[in-house]
């Protein structure tokens, strides 16, 4: 038996493809051939994990759940961000945060600000947007995968500066496993903190934060 | 068309794609890991239906997390791993802090899957499929996962017959070595 010919029929046999004839012909060349033989077991092992592989699925439908969910929501790189400021607004923005970090939300908004984990968060993220409404700063905040909470903590979102100080948006719980969207809100002044921070919060009656840090934002970074 | 750029694609340049929002890049990283992430899952809860969950749940972090993926850092597969076994020891605690009460359907329950053999797990296989020549690839996910026959491969790609077999035993081989030595055998297209 040639060398081609072996190749040609050493998976297929594997796969319980190979005619009657072809198989006794394999199996003739293979009582002589030790180095065949070999190839024959390596060739084995693989297809056995293989097996072993598809052997394992999930059911078929499975993909189609899966897909269909992830296209239920915008990935985080295409959510439209911050909407266009109110006019009135917009002038005491610019004249508390500058120019500059104005332009840097608004001018070419077209993501929301990303929250990045912490590792009190693992896989967790998250993402603010919003919009100026009769003085108030109006937020949509957006949180997938954060730990779940126990009956006496919650999170809380917060607007920060370097030196620790912070005004809080609000308070609220996470659907565990899955993603959560809740609608907050904050005085304007907010915009002059250029941090954003989730925490984790225990249910103790005391206003301040105490808990640690699970996502995290920063409006400079944009 | 795109089906098979994809497929040409490594693990690495696809979550890539998935954090600008493709989902088919999604769906090519689906098929190719989706059967380790669920064997994971069966691993550790014993249950087919929270095994399911685990696979969802895994493949939803992915679309969400994908653009945290450093790949200075770890390989695609180690990434999707870890969020797999996370996944599935927080559905474990999850259960035991609530176990069914009376009257719940009572879930799907299957034996653990078969030992590793010799230190190759699925996630492995998965790994080194996804590194090995798309014409390799094809043929063994034709077969394997697909279950088509010879004469079907050929007829389904359009390639002669001879030329199936003599490629399903190329590829065969090429797994293995990649399976023995995944530093030596780097990716190339055919």
């Amino acid at each position: 038996m040639t060398e081609d010919r072996f190749e040609e029929l050493l998976g297929p046999f594997l796969l319980g493809d190979l005619s009657v004839e072809e198989e006794r012909e394999l199996e003739r060349h293979l009582e002589g051939c030790s180095g065949c033989r070999g190839e024959l077991a390596r060739a084995r092992q693989t297809h056995g994990l293989l097996r072993e592989l598809a052997a394992g699925g999930p059911p078929p439908e499975l993909k189609d759940r899966v897909l269909a969910r992830a296209r239920g929501e915008i990935p985080a790189r295409s959510r439209v961000g911050w909407r266009r400021w109110v006019p009135a607004a917009a002038l005491l923005v610019i004249a508390v945060l500058g120019a500059g970090l104005l332009w840097a939300i608004i001018g070419d908004a077209s993501e929301g600000i990303p929250l990045t984990a912490t590792v009190a968060a693992s896989h967790g993220g998250g993402e603010v947007s919003g919009e100026v409404d009769r003085g108030n700063l109006q937020i949509e905040l957006v949180v997938w995968d954060l730990p779940e909470l126990r009956k006496d903590e919650y999170y809380e979102l917060w607007y920060a500066k370097e030196d620790g100080g912070r005004i809080s948006c609000g308070t609220f719980r996470a659907q565990p496993g899955g993603q959560t969207t809740v609608n907050l809100t904050a005085p304007v002044g907010a915009t002059s903190y250029p941090k954003i921070e989730v925490t984790r919060e225990p249910d103790d009656g005391d206003p301040g934060s105490s808990g640690e840090k699970v996502l995290v934002g920063d409006l400079r970074s944009l | 068309m795109f089906g098979a750029v994809v497929r040409g694609v490594e693990d690495e340049e696809l979550i890539r794609w998935v954090a600008e929002g493709d989902d088919r890049a999604l769906s090519e990283l689906y098929d190719r890991y989706s059967r380790p992430v669920y064997a994971t899952g069966i691993r550790v809860l014993g249950d087919a239906s929270l095994a399911e969950e685990v696979v969802q749940d895994t493949f939803m972090s992915v679309w969400r997390a994908a653009g945290s993926f450093d790949p200075g850092r770890a390989r695609f597969s180690t990434w999707l791993y870890r969020i797999t076994r996370n996944r599935a020891v927080d559905l474990d605690r999850r259960r035991q802090v609530r176990p069914l009460s009376a009257g719940d359907e009572p879930l799907r329950n299957v034996s653990g899957g078969p030992e590793p053999e010799g230190g190759v797990d699925g996630w492995d296989v998965a790994r080194a499929l996804s590194r090995i020549p798309d014409v390799h690839r094809e043929v063994l996910t034709l077969s394997y996962f697909e279950g088509l026959s010879q004469r079907e491969i050929s007829r389904r790609t359009g390639v002669p017959l001879g030329t199936i077999k003599s490629r399903t035993t190329a590829a065969l081989k090429r797994l293995h070595r990649s399976l023995v030595n995944p530093a030596a055998e780097e990716y190339r297209r055919d």
